[in-house]
């Protein structure tokens, strides 16, 4: 479904990159999670960043629309500066509605769904771009119905959050994200919180996604999909980019003996 | 039975019910208010801010109504500043003793109910909101309250509840409310038992309204709740 319009605003733009990090640290009170990360994204890109829990690779993904705020380093999101000021020794941002236009461009998909519960899906999906981007109601629930159709949900608009499974749940949260017409999608273990048989059908929609050249970066424990599906793998240990390159090389193995160590327990 | 006298005292009850409700009201409606702010400033960052408010939560919580309503209708006048303000002309009146002392105590219990509500709407779902571009009033008008409101809704109809029943202590600086009336008719008849049933059953037929009033407006939010397929 990408417009002509919207291949023509990525070829205009195809020398900046939707997402773009340098020197990025956060820590925790003394811990240190992230050790400068130099980092980016390129419209059509979809990168899976994987690694062992507590290597940072939430942490980071949560750093890029300011989830979480980074210790130091900067992000620029479309090639825009996002403004952080310092107040002691840490981080805030200086422009909250600067914040909040570029986090609608950078979309999340989250663990838990985190649907609002008290709207129907339909309502979830029309709240962003109504309350937030200000657009017409009735072209944004045309275009909302349009999504949930495309993720296998039209017939669930008007239940609610708890009256779907979790697969249907995280497809749903999917939509929510896509309705806002973002520049790339966010992935926080977006099949985690799983049961193992619903984990495909949201896989499908992922890979869907992927193939339409939507930008997106994915934080997974899901191999396959990594190794199938994703134009590059950064793999993150200790707070620091270990090993990056395409599948290919990555998989093929020799080029990082951790990463070699950890796709082999997967596979083990 | 007597029924004609039950039917006599009911009548004469009956007279009590509007300045009951008004009671209720007038110190619900502007108890909510100052709970709104109370909760505000207990939620603050700053010591100096928050512990006031808290020290003020737990002074009302924690003294006995009655206490407190005959500490602002005799223990006011005492006040000579106070006799000299303008304030006096409401706070000599013991109607406006009364909603005061209501309002007061209201807004420590109904502060903590807002606190409580507003920190069960669970983090994921603020989060998602945030990430959606949302954040200050426009997160809180569309994610915050309206979850909030539907944790403590229950809650608060319970506080209703109490409050209808607290207006009787109104009586006791000379209003006649229900309980002031059946205070009058009790001490003129000596019926007591036919007497203070009544006055029981005219409570527990406000409060049985109050009750079903606030099903209805939960069953109308808590649509997501309902294994309802709309």
């Amino acid at each position: 479904m990408t417009s002509d319009l919207q291949q023509a605003a990525r070829a205009n733009t195809a020398a900046v990159p939707a997402i773009s990090v340098d020197g990025l640290h956060k820590h925790f009170g003394t811990h240190e999670v992230l050790k400068g990360i130099d980092f980016q994204a390129h419209d059509g890109e979809v990168v899976s960043i994987l690694g062992s829990s507590g290597s940072g690779k939430s942490t980071f993904l949560r750093c890029l629309n300011l989830l979480e705020m980074p210790s130091a380093g900067r992000l620029r999101i479309l090639g825009e500066e996002v403004g952080m000021k310092k107040v002691g020794s840490s981080l805030v941002i200086a422009d909250q509605r600067q914040v909040d236009r570029l986090r609608t461009q950078v979309a999340m998909v989250f663990q838990n769904f985190c649907l609002w519960h008290h709207m129907t899906v339909l309502e979830n999906l029309m709240e962003a771009p109504v309350h937030v981007q200000r657009r017409v109601r009735g072209e944004v629930r045309d275009e909302a119905l349009a999504m949930l159709e495309r993720v296998g949900l039209q017939d669930r608009a008007g239940f609610y959050p708890a009256q779907l499974s979790g697969g249907q749940q995280q497809r749903a949260a999917i939509a929510r994200a896509l309705v806002m017409r973002p520049r790339a999608l966010l992935f926080d273990e977006p099949t985690s919180a799983l049961d193992p048989e619903l984990v495909g059908e949201v896989l499908k929609v992922m890979r869907d996604l992927a193939s339409e050249g939507r930008t997106m970066l994915v934080v997974t424990h899901e191999m396959g999909f990594a190794r199938d599906v994703s134009s590059r793998i950064v793999f993150l240990e200790q707070g620091t980019i270990a090993a990056t390159g395409s599948p290919r090389q990555l998989f093929g193995g020799g080029v990082s003996e951790r990463f070699d160590q950890f796709v082999s327990r997967f596979n083990g | 039975m007597d029924w004609l006298f039950i039917q006599d005292i009911f009548r004469q009850m009956l007279v009590g019910i509007p300045l009951t409700l008004e009671l209720t009201v007038v110190s619900l409606l502007a108890g909510f208010v100052l709970a709104g702010l109370v909760q505000a400033l207990v939620s603050s960052r700053h010591g100096i801010i928050r512990r006031p408010a808290a020290a003020y939560v737990e002074l009302f919580r924690g003294t006995p109504l009655l206490l407190q309503i005959f500490l602002i209708y005799y223990g006011l006048g005492q006040i000579d500043l106070l006799r000299q303000s303008f304030l006096w002309t409401l706070l000599r009146e013991p109607y406006w003793c009364a909603v005061l002392a209501l309002t007061l105590n209201t807004s420590a219990y109904t502060a903590e109910i807002i606190r409580g509500a507003v920190q069960a709407v669970p983090p994921g779902e603020i989060e998602a909101a945030r990430s959606c571009g949302m954040s200050g009033l426009l997160l809180r008008r569309r994610i915050v309250w309206p979850i909030a409101i539907r944790h403590g809704l229950p809650v608060y109809s319970s506080e209703v509840i109490q409050m209808v029943k607290a207006t009787s202590l109104a009586s006791i600086i000379t209003l006649n409310e229900i309980t002031g009336i059946t205070y009058r008719l009790a001490s003129d008849t000596y019926r007591v038992i036919e007497i203070f049933t009544v006055a029981g059953f005219i409570y527990l037929s406000l409060n049985f309204v109050v009750s079903l009033v606030f099903a209805v407006v939960e069953r109308f939010l808590n649509g997501h709740l309902a294994d309802r397929r709309t």
